[in-house]
């Protein structure tokens, strides 16, 4: 070895300096794993631990509260069995000592009956071989084999016997002491039933709790979870849900979603945890989601399919949670630390927009339930006309959202035009149609020129004929303005319009119910628009003027018409009529013209077209590119532009987009996420132009359309479901529904706004707010699928006739193609699982079972004729109380159905003045007079309700008379006027009276 | 007067002014000449290699990480952990060259003394490679383990999200090692600034000790024995190397655009990029025709100056300023001393090409995806 004087170095030194850095090494060693171990999950594991030890020992006490006086008689009893086994111990040790000494004896005998089958098994093969190949050659030991193997089976069947024989004595053995044991198993048993819910709290806590563990659980439960030793079956681990049908895409391939999200989420699908802190709180709708029982079972849909964000992530951070708002990202960033990870693509949605998820797999619903405000959102899309301008793949425009300006020219005058189309709001204080005009970047005076002058253009091509409005005929289209806003009220206009001229009485609380009012426009300031004339005429038919409008025919007649047009002109707006009138400037014309022209061209062909264009030519030019420039065409159809292709950005996966791709310019106070970006574009269309110097060709165009804060959170939420996210196909939710009809139907029904006065799957009618009682109101829909036959239905829709006679609201007259109607019943009939277009005539036969039932529909009991036309013959009682004419039934009414509605209508039609028919129990039959009160017949039945119900079914079904009733109920009304409204509290006392008749 | 300092600094540091400040300033702080080395000493530069000067520079580049750590845009290019190693590449660069210089500077004296170097004079400073140097190693690399764990504990690693390509950061940042060469890709193609010199770095380091047959100064620390091999290679180190790195961490932004290290890092900044090549200069600005269809004859003047730099102007050199030199050497060793040092050379030369005359390619044939 080195002598110390050979090294230059002090190796006591080095040696000092060496221990020094090992320990360091050591230390930095163990804090690693400490670091590396110590999990943000593990942590809420521990913790939700602590909690749930907490609620099952509070349960635990309560549990042992709850048996605290029964259990001591058990327990007694328990003892005392145990007591009288005690005093036999002798007795029980001898029997426990044979059982011992009998089962020594069994093995020997087992064993050698065990040997000597394998013996067996060998000398059985020799036989066998035997007996097939004969003698080959050498000695033939055939016969010597043969004795050997049936000397060793009779050893068998003696070796047999002897366990037997030893089996059975253990039998009795132990039967004698389970018979000694029986009463204190009995007793022990009794006490366990009653302590059952104890016990389960106890193991649960053994479970969880080391108080509660044996010593080596305990020491178990503190090794599994030591580094490395813990990738066995630790207690603290990363729980993961894998959902195959929800892929996640990685560029280029796509995997499926594994969620960590219940690592932390612990109590997520436990009721109990409602109360309890994030993040441990339950989910809170577990009808709809999560539960296996839900439409939704989190094995299947796992979190981040709704959620979205880091599925993989395992701390609050990691996990890309979003905040609601400013102040919650504040408090995120106090408590854990919160930044955005801003290159995750799908970071998770806010609360606020969880909905946007929905879209993924119910695409094609008109309603989505349980997300209101993305059904808000997408129907303000279409009522706004944003997939005019912007295609939406998955939500297609499917017409256009302002009225056609083929004929305008008829309908308005060009200076009202222009002075609407430059601020509508002014005319209309809560109209769609959006301001492009005196929006922030271009409200200088120079673009305030330009603007007019391009305004003044497309005036110009909106009416070429250069023909005007007269107003001078209107005394001939106006009749009594009372009378008309009576009309009004009534007839069902409410249904879709408002007329509210005061902007501060509009709520500003939007959602789903409250649009169906404003589903027309508000109809205001008509008599500072247009002619009588045209109002006139367009009410008594709307589709003439315009083909496609969902507008109804109310059949009016003339003087209706007149009285309506009447009041609806009364409204005029003086301000809007005060505004100057919009002056082209012929050097913004030039410049426009000039500035169109040379983008395309070079600026000396640009100059010589402009030289050669007369003045009409450069109107002409200037509205035309306008019109492309603003989209007009996206939500109006204006003839020359049916196939110009929409302006905006396409927003098919507008939600998906990288937040890097949106242009923020130069607004600064503002998140860089999507979702703020929406919202601020939202609010104000041009903000993202500040700062900026564009030429006016390239100026953001977007309109603004005055949105609620309300609105523009569904927009947002709207926009934000527009995913590229991919789910497979049995995710679809239209995967579950036989009939694309049935989406269509629906569609159909929201479009043309039947929710609008008709209660339709539980949403809707929200006329009854203008009419007053529900039963003058149009019927609620409910249960319509399987109410009435399909071929009548659709009859009464082409040609609607009067059904329920009480009513002066008029089911309109909607001009749809076949395919839509059909489209309309088939989705009545999926509501109600009622699917089949054509059924068996159901045949009467006047048997007891008529009888009975004509004897109950007669004037001694039900009396329907009260209320109910019998074909031409009135009802008895006043026009109020009128119900449909029973004649129709047969044509109208699918007969399962007429039973069902007469055992109980309010569950079909809540609020109904039809009461349930009077059904006599067999108790009543005993009476002396019974056969004179009731009728042979009706006893016959002895009390049996359904076919009670028939009877009446086949009385109704059976009537005979006129079926349209419309025109003797018209001309009663003509006769005797409609004036409920007025009586209304007399009438209410009336009702009391016939109620205690019943 | 803070802001002041950092408006100061932001113009001191864009490329054009620091590059061509380091440039001019470096041959006064390492002098490969005897007037160099006359001003050096007459402007007390030479103090920085003394102790005050250590502390003068600690103190320069802790006050500049300070001040920057307190300004809310410097603050943000700061404290990425991609940056972490940049800092203290600064100070270790900084402390491992002082500490050299120093005690270069000490013996120097000793030699000019009469005395030999000071590594003569001490025998403590020498190790046994066993066990001392390998116990001493040993040790070293224990420690170094430490520092890495620790380090990695308290810096969380800066792993992303999976590459997206339809989102790629803005701006793109090479790991920190490769930025110097990054920053060579702005001015020269990729071919050139990605292969041939990292190429030509890594066997021009090879060739080192065949090109530079100076005994002296072996073993211990001097620098005016061998002053100019010392110049030429600090330069390409800390100048054409670690400074690029530099600038390619704390002064390149969005669309790689330049950015003082107290200026925000605005997205929107458009900088006007209307480079020319050689070949526009002579044919379209000078002669004021197009440019010739035959690829060599458009190109002919820009491969004329590449064999007039790398052929003939070693070529007179050897004839004139350096006729001693090439004679001492002989003629392979000079050859490959001027291949590596004229392409060393290259970078700066192109580097003012570009910001003086919008320079993009001297030869500059894309059909053939050949620039230079």
């Amino acid at each position: 070895m080195f002598k110390n004087d050979e090294r230059y170095w002090n190796i006591h030194q080095l040696n000092k300096w060496f221990a020094i850095s090992s320990i360091l090494f050591m230390a930095s060693f163990v804090w690693m794993f400490f670091d590396d171990n110590d999990d943000e999950y593990k942590v809420y594991q521990r913790n939700f631990r602590q909690l749930e030890i907490q609620m099952a020992e509070a349960e635990l006490a309560e549990e042992l509260e709850a048996v605290k006086i029964e259990r001591v008689s058990y327990e007694e009893k328990a003892q005392d069995a145990q007591n009288i086994l005690d005093s036999k111990t002798h007795l029980a040790d001898s029997l426990e000592s044979r059982l011992v000494t009998l089962k020594g004896i069994f093995y020997k005998h087992n064993m050698d009956y065990q040997g000597q089958k394998s013996q067996i098994d060998a000398l059985k093969y020799l036989v066998e071989k035997d007996n097939t190949h004969g003698v080959t050659h050498g000695d033939d030991h055939s016969v010597e084999n043969r004795q050997t193997f049936e000397n060793a089976n009779i050893l068998l069947h003696d070796y047999k016997l002897k366990k037997e024989a030893t089996e059975t004595d253990i039998d009795e053995t132990e039967l004698l002491i389970k018979e000694m044991n029986r009463a204190v198993k009995a007793s022990t048993e009794d006490l366990n039933q009653v302590l059952a819910d104890v016990q389960l709290v106890q193991n649960k806590l053994e479970k969880i709790d080391r108080k509660h563990m044996s010593f080596m659980n305990k020491v178990g439960d503190l090794v599994r979870d030591l580094p490395i030793l813990d990738f066995m079956n630790p207690y603290y681990k990363v729980k993961q849900i894998v959902v195959p049908d929800i892929k996640y895409n990685v560029n280029f391939t796509q995997v499926p979603s594994v969620d960590r999200c219940t690592s932390c989420h612990l109590g997520i699908t436990n009721p109990d945890f409602v109360d309890a802190a994030q993040p441990y709180r339950t989910h809170p709708n577990l009808d709809t989601f999560l539960s296996s029982a839900s439409p939704h079972p989190m094995s299947d849909f796992g979190c981040t399919g709704c959620h979205s964000g880091r599925a993989r992530g395992t701390s609050f951070v990691s996990a890309v949670h979003m905040p609601n708002s400013e102040e919650e990202k504040v408090r995120w960033e106090k408590e854990y630390d919160w930044e955005q990870m801003h290159h995750w693509l799908q970071p998770m949605l806010p609360t606020n927009y969880t909905e946007a998820s929905c879209f993924k797999c119910h695409q094609k619903e008109a309603y989505i339930n349980d997300a209101d405000q993305l059904t808000l959102g997408l129907s303000l899309i279409e009522k706004s006309g944003c997939n005019g301008c912007h295609l939406i793949q998955r939500y297609q425009e499917r017409r256009k959202a302002g009225p056609d300006l083929a004929k305008v020219s008829e309908k308005l005058d060009k200076n009202w035009t222009a002075k609407w189309i430059k601020a509508p709001r002014s005319f209309r204080h809560n109209t769609r149609m959006p301001h492009f005009f005196g929006q922030d970047n271009n409200s200088s005076p120079e673009m305030t020129k330009r603007n007019d002058t391009e305004i003044i253009a497309m005036v110009e091509y909106l009416f070429p004929d250069g023909k005007e409005v007269s107003t001078k005929n209107d005394h001939l289209f106006m009749g009594d303005a009372v009378n008309g806003e009576d009309l009004f009220n009534a007839l069902g206009c409410r249904g879709c319009h408002i007329v509210e001229p005061d902007e501060k009485m509009i709520s500003e609380d939007i959602s789903i119910e409250s649009i169906l009012k404003d589903h027309g426009p508000n109809l205001i300031g008509l008599g500072s628009k247009g002619s009588a004339e045209w109002v006139y005429n367009w009410i008594k038919n709307p589709s003439e003027y315009w083909p496609g409008t969902r507008m109804p025919d109310l059949r009016l007649s003339d003087q209706e018409a007149k009285d309506i047009t009447a009041y609806l002109r009364s409204f005029t707006n003086p301000d809007f009529e005060a505004m100057e009138n919009i002056e082209l400037d012929k050097n913004q014309l030039d410049k426009i013209a000039f500035g169109w022209l040379s983008k395309m061209n070079t600026e000396a062909f640009a100059k010589s077209s402009l030289a050669n264009m007369s003045h009409d030519e450069k109107i002409d030019y200037v509205a035309d590119k306008s019109f492309r420039y603003y989209g007009c065409f996206g939500c109006h159809n204006i003839p020359g532009y049916e196939d110009a292709k929409p302006i905006g950005t396409e927003l098919t996966f507008e939600g998906s987009k990288p937040v890097d791709k949106l242009d923020f310019g130069y607004i600064h106070d503002i998140e860089h996420v999507n979702h703020a970006w929406f919202k601020r574009k939202l609010e104000n269309p041009r903000i993202f132009d500040y700062g900026k110097e564009s030429p006016a060709e390239d100026k953001l165009r977007m309109p603004n359309f005055g949105f609620s804060d309300i609105e523009v959170e569904a927009l947002v939420t709207a926009i934000l479901s527009f995913s590229e996210k991919e789910v497979s196909t049995k995710m679809l939710a239209d995967q579950y529904v036989s009939d694309e009809l049935v989406y269509e139907g629906r569609k159909l029904i929201k479009e043309f706004n039947c929710q609008g006065c008709h209660i339709i799957d539980d949403f809707g009618g929200q006329i009854v707010d203008v009419i007053g009682p529900p039963d003058l109101s149009p019927p609620n829909l409910n249960t319509q699928g399987r109410k009435t036959q399909p071929s009548w239905l659709f009859k009464f829709f082409n040609s609607p006739t009067t059904i329920r006679p009480n009513l002066q609201v008029r089911m309109p007259s909607f001009n749809m193609t076949d395919d839509q109607w059909n489209s309309i019943i088939r989705s009545f009939q999926y509501s109600d699982n009622q699917l089949l277009a054509y059924e068996t005539d159901h045949s009467v036969s006047i048997d007891a079972k008529y009888k009975a039932g004509e004897k109950l529909a007669s004037a001694d009991f039900g009396a329907c004729n009260n209320c109910h036309f019998y074909g031409a013959t009135f009802p008895i009682q006043g026009a109020q109380a009128w119900a449909p004419n029973l004649a129709m039934a047969k044509d109208r009414l699918r007969a399962d159905w007429i039973v069902d509605w007469l055992n109980d209508p309010m569950v079909i039609m809540p609020g109904t003045k039809m009461p349930a028919p009077f059904l006599p129990t067999p108790d009543l039959f005993e009476d002396d007079y019974a056969a004179d009160i009731y009728g042979k017949h009706l006893i016959a039945l002895d009390g049996d309700t359904t076919a009670m119900l028939e009877g009446i079914r086949d009385f109704i079904w059976d009537m005979k008379g006129q079926k349209d009733i419309s025109g003797i109920v018209k001309n009663y009304f003509n006769e005797n006027g409609y004036k409920f409204g007025e009586e209304e509290s007399d009438d209410d006392e009336d009702e009391w009276d016939d109620e205690d008749e019943w | 007067m803070l802001q002041t300092i950092k408006d100061i600094i932001d113009i001191l540091s864009a490329p054009t002014v620091s590059f061509t400040f380091l440039t001019v300033a470096f041959p006064f702080v390492f002098p490969p000449t005897d007037w160099f080395e006359k001003i050096h000493r007459k402007f007390g530069i030479w103090r920085l290699w003394t102790k005050p000067g250590f502390y003068g520079g600690m103190f320069a580049i802790t006050f500049f990480f300070v001040v920057g750590y307190f300004d809310p845009n410097f603050h943000v290019t700061l404290t990425k952990a991609d940056n972490f190693p940049i800092i203290l590449m600064i100070y270790s660069m900084f402390i491992t060259i002082w500490w050299s210089m120093y005690q270069a500077y000490l013996n120097d004296e000793r030699l000019e003394n009469g005395l030999k170097p000071n590594e003569y004079n001490d025998p403590d400073d020498k190790v046994l490679v066993w066990p001392d140097l390998v116990y001493i190693e040993f040790i070293a690399l224990i420690l170094f383990m430490v520092f890495l764990i620790v380090w990695s504990i308290l810096v969380a690693a800066p792993l992303e999200e999976p590459a997206n390509p339809a989102a790629t950061p803005n701006p793109s940042k090479a790991p920190w090692y490769f930025l110097g060469l990054q920053e060579m890709l702005v001015y020269f193609d990729p071919w050139i600034a990605g292969i041939v010199f990292p190429m030509f770095i890594i066997i021009g380091m090879m060739a080192i000790p065949y090109m530079d047959i100076n005994k002296k100064g072996d073993g211990y620390y001097s620098f005016k024995e061998r002053r100019i091999g010392m110049f030429i290679f600090m330069y390409g180190w800390l100048v054409l190397w670690l400074f690029l790195i530099v600038i390619g961490t704390f002064f390149r932004g969005p669309n790689w655009n330049f950015f003082g290290p107290f200026e925000y890092w605005d997205a929107h900044k458009v900088v006007p990029l209307n480079n020319v090549n050689l070949s526009e200069y002579i044919w379209v600005k000078t002669l004021g025709t197009g440019l010739p269809a035959n690829i060599l004859i458009r190109e002919g003047i820009g491969f004329l100056v590449l064999v007039a730099y790398m052929g003939i102007l070693p070529i007179l050199l050897a004839k004139s300023w350096l006729k001693n030199y090439f004679q001492e050497i002989g003629p392979v060793r000079y050859t490959f001393i001027m291949l590596f040092g004229l392409s060393m050379l290259a970078l700066p030369i192109k580097m003012y090409m570009r910001w003086l005359f919008n320079l993009k390619y001297i030869i500059a044939i894309p059909e053939w995806f050949f620039n230079i």
